[in-house]
């Protein structure tokens, strides 16, 4: 996303988006990820108070009450509800959308699917642990095969949902991935989503370690690559000289598809098109270009003595 | 035969898709345009172009025209001209016949037909109705053809105009301005032509002919408008700017209609993909300070509920428009009910607090909106504007409402706040946080959750804090109570029997009241409450003075359930409130048979 006007504040600190110490447990993923939106606001001078962080439920719906910025911690499922509606009405603002695989391709798909074709401008962050948490460990849209939870104890029956493929295949405009462990590539790809006109799909590997510890190995780099480009999004410096780069140009629909089918994991910038129409400028435009009318008039046109 | 009359209630009805309520609006603004009142309701089946010659098909209008404003749809029908068998056996089942009614039965589908012609004939003679059999001359059928099946409605529009003794050329103006730039050239003549047909038919061959009078005194700017298009024009006037809706019947036309307006005066319609949604993005809008207003109907409020809990939990200000059908689930979605107070009311999940306004006619649907956004600013709490099937489709010659165009809800005018008998209220009310600023604005970041918070926004399991923002809550209804004054009463505040009502019933009580008056029945009273939730605090006290307390109200109840307004009374004054008339057929109640309740009732008293 970019917004229509520029920021009024210059340099936000660290210090100044502070809160409370989050409720996460000890090594969550999320902290990560708060910390590198936190990264990210502070390098590209975001103002704090045009900036709205919109969550859903879940561990990952706790962050707008981390960060000192105007939030709204809503429902299960519905934060891209809600954020429409500022994207609509309050063009000023950026609005970013936070949201887990539950939050987001379960309770809440249908507003995925929705607010991927309308390409509303916001950036959202899905934060994939690949289950449900907050509620004590069950299966997700994203569950592994075969990982057992407290719903199903032998093992999750399905194959997980590819929620790269997924968002890929319903036409959105932005596709990136990363991981709550890489502070310098996560930053990097929500500059490159906030600096993208329309709805940026972030998608972030979230490590849980109190209830899927062995989940990824975020030591090791030998199970992904990242995809490179003069276009895209650079791997995270501190990794970049260990990981495979694998070149990818992000206006191939074809190879994006390709790289998010893969076994392999990919992070880094899957697909771009800035010109798939935005919805809520196309509303904007729409009152802009409308005649004006007074509303003193309103009640005229229903008068029954005045007609011809 | 002419009777004159001050009065009358007739029926046109056909099959769906031929244009009786096109029909309709043409003769109602006649009979406005020559000093009568008129009063109209539509019959829509619930899906788009049933099978014809089906009871399911069923389409037409009900009018109601006389020389006194009036309130609702009424009393017996009078007179009925059907297109057909099927769909006047399908009508006579709702049984709201005058038992002199006369019934004009186009014959033109008897061939092949001879067996349900003849079935419906004996039924009506059986019921003692009178049947005027007739059929569409030659040349106007010929026409019809050649319009590939459609005109009839226009040579029925003749016979209703000519049985009614109506002008012609103010008809033939009136079928001008309507079919205005659609239809020009020969289809418009041709139409015309049906018209006259159709008339000179009922001139020659129909017998009889009311003329019901018009009044002398001239009316200051009448329009015509049905509930739905003034709900629109109210959320404009109020300055709400984004509607956010989801399709669902009978509330979609607020959206069509604001659709093409609402741009014009800086706002807009965002067509959600569901109902959660479409709450969801009015509420996002209002926490970014935008009045927002979302409309919905049956199984949409359902739908909606988290979303109403979060509001009220995160104290933004929503506001929803809940056009009532029948239900429960899908039910029947073109008929009324009023049966959704208590899902607005308690809906939701927890101790979860908001206010339910309501609408008794068309013209409140043009004022509640403001109400509405004066309330949600002020409690940040959700509020219901409670409409139904009856009010939003039914259209009605009112006196032009006054343009306020609202900006500050502190502009509100004085006679909006009577309209609905409650005062403005305190300055500061309470909320559970101290920061409610909307984004933008340095210093004062606002962190919204549906957790509990304590008063800096933070999130709190505490005691303490959670009967705290429980107290505040509710608090803010106590202010609303505190607000309200007297409810609209009808009759002496004291008697025999209160009839208490509330929406779209208002007219109802109002007339059968005042029938009880001109009959000498002066023990009764009428009350109508225009904010149904919450109730205001002297209510025992006025009941206290009437011997019964009885409701009217479009719910289902009976003698172990009492229906959803008895039981908010009962609960609320622990006054042994009980339903006069309640019912879920989807049908209006009509005034004569309230009347007739009413003396039973105080009949049995004495």
């Amino acid at each position: 996303m970019t917004t229509e006007t520029s920021n009024p504040t210059a340099s936000v600190t660290l210090k100044d988006l502070q809160t409370e110490n989050p409720r996460w447990c000890t090594a969550c993923g999320d902290f990560g990820i708060l910390m590198g939106m936190k990264r990210f606001m502070v390098d590209k001078k975001l103002s704090q108070i045009t900036t709205v962080n919109v969550s859903g439920i879940g561990c990952s719906g706790r962050t707008p009450n981390y960060m000192n910025t105007y939030g709204a911690h809503t429902i299960h499922g519905r934060p891209i509800t809600f954020a429409t509606g500022l994207a609509l009405t309050r063009p000023d603002l950026q609005v970013f959308i936070h949201s887990g695989d539950g939050d987001a391709l379960s309770i809440g798909g249908n507003h995925l699917i929705h607010g991927v074709n309308k390409n509303f401008n916001c950036v959202f962050l899905m934060y994939d642990n690949e289950l449900y948490a907050l509620t004590k460990s069950q299966s997700s849209p994203t569950t592994r095969k075969g990982h057992a939870t407290n719903t199903q104890p032998s093992g999750t029956f399905m194959d997980p949902l590819n929620a790269v493929r997924l968002v890929l295949g319903i036409g959105a405009s932005f596709v990136a991935s990363t991981a709550d462990w890489m502070p310098d590539h996560l930053a990097k790809t929500l500059e490159a989503a906030y600096d993208h006109k329309g709805f940026s799909f972030v998608h972030i590997s979230q490590r849980c370690p109190h209830f899927d510890p062995n989940n990824f190995a975020h030591k090791e780099t030998n199970w992904f690559s990242f995809l490179t480009h003069e276009k895209g999004i650079a791997p995270d410096k501190r990794i970049a000289d260990k990981a495979a780069l694998t070149p990818h140009d992000p206006s191939n629909l074809q190879d994006a598809f390709r790289f998010a089918a893969d076994d392999r994991r990919y992070f880094g910038l899957f697909y771009r098109d800035s010109n798939k129409p935005v919805y809520d400028q196309i509303m904007r435009d729409m009152v802009k270009n409308a005649k004006p009318k007074n509303r003193a008039n309103i009640l005229d046109k229903f008068g029954i003595n005045d007609q011809a | 035969m002419k009777e004159s009359k001050s009065l009358s209630r007739f029926e046109l009805l056909m099959d769906a898709g031929f244009g009786a309520q096109k029909a309709g609006d043409i003769l109602i603004r006649a009979f406005a345009k020559t000093g009568r009142y008129v009063y109209i309701e539509p019959m829509i089946p619930a899906e788009i172009s049933p099978p014809p010659r089906t009871r399911a098909a069923l389409s037409g209008v009900i009018i109601r025209v006389g020389d006194f404003d009036i309130t609702n749809i009424g009393n017996d029908t009078d007179l009925i001209i059907s297109s057909h068998e099927i769909c006047l056996d399908r009508r006579l089942d709702d049984d709201e016949n005058n038992p002199n009614c006369r019934i004009l039965l186009d014959m033109g589908n008897k061939v092949g037909n001879e067996d349900t012609y003849e079935k419906v004939c004996k039924r009506m003679a059986k019921a003692g109705l009178n049947i005027f059999p007739f059929e569409i001359d030659e040349a106007a059928k010929a026409v019809i053809k050649s319009l590939g099946g459609k005109g009839e409605n226009m040579y029925y529009l003749g016979m209703m105009s000519a049985i009614y003794n109506m002008p012609k050329d103010i008809l033939i103006a009136e079928i001008k301005i309507t079919f205005g730039k659609k239809l020009v050239g020969k289809i418009l003549d041709d139409n015309l032509l049906l018209f006259e047909n159709g008339y000179d038919y009922a001139q020659k061959n129909i017998m009889f002919s009311f003329e019901v009078q018009g009044i002398a005194k001239e009316r200051k700017d009448p329009m015509l408008i049905d509930g739905n298009t003034s709900m629109s024009m109210g959320i404009i006037d109020a300055g709400i700017k984004l509607f956010s809706g989801y399709p669902i019947t009978p509330a979609s036309s607020i959206m069509h209609t604001l659709a093409k307006e609402l741009p014009s005066y800086g706002g807009m319609v965002h067509q959600a993909e569901d109902e959660i949604a479409a709450i969801g993005t009015a509420v996002g809008a209002y926490f970014g300070g935008i009045p927002s207003v979302t409309c919905t109907s049956g199984p949409g409020l359902s739908l909606k509920q988290e979303f109403i809990g979060f509001a009220s939990a995160a104290e933004i200000p929503i506001i929803i428009i809940d056009a009532q059908r029948s239900g429960p689930s899908t039910g029947m979605p073109t008929k009324t009910e009023q049966s959704d107070l208590f899902a607005a009311a308690f809906g939701s999940h927890g101790d979860n607090t908001k206010i339910v306004l309501s609408v008794a006619n068309i013209i409140d649907c043009f004022y509640a909106p403001q109400l509405a956004r004066y309330l949600t600013e002020k409690l940040r709490l959700p509020v219901f504007i409670m409409s139904d099937f009856l009010i939003a489709n039914s259209y009605k010659v009112i006196e032009k409402p006054t343009v306020n165009q609202i900006t500050d809800i502190n502009k509100i005018p004085d006679f909006v706040f009577e309209r609905f008998r409650i005062s403005r209220l305190p300055q500061d009310i309470g909320m559970v946080r101290t920061l409610q600023s909307a984004p933008g604005e340095p210093e004062k970041m606002r962190r919204v959750t549906g957790l509990n918070t304590d008063k800096d926004g933070k999130v709190s399991y505490s005691a303490e804090t959670n009967q705290r923002a429980h107290q505040i809550r509710n608090e803010k209804i106590h202010h609303v109570r505190r607000a309200l004054s007297m409810p609209e009463m009808f009759g002496d505040d004291h008697g025999e029997v209160l009839v208490v009502g509330w929406g779209s019933n208002r007219g109802v009580i109002e007339e059968a009241i005042n029938m009880c008056k001109a009959e000498g029945i002066t023990s009764a009273s009428g009350m109508h409450f225009r904010i149904v939730y919450p109730l205001p605090l002297m209510l025992k006290d006025v009941f206290k003075k009437f011997k019964r307390v009885v409701t009217v109200e479009l719910a289902y109840g009976d003698d172990l359930k009492p229906p959803p307004l008895a039981s908010l009374l009962r609960m609320e004054t622990l006054v042994d409130v009980q339903p006069l008339w309640c019912g879920a057929t989807g049908r209006p109640f009509r005034p004569r048979a309230l009347k007739q309740k009413i003396a039973n009732l105080i009949g049995e008293i004495k």
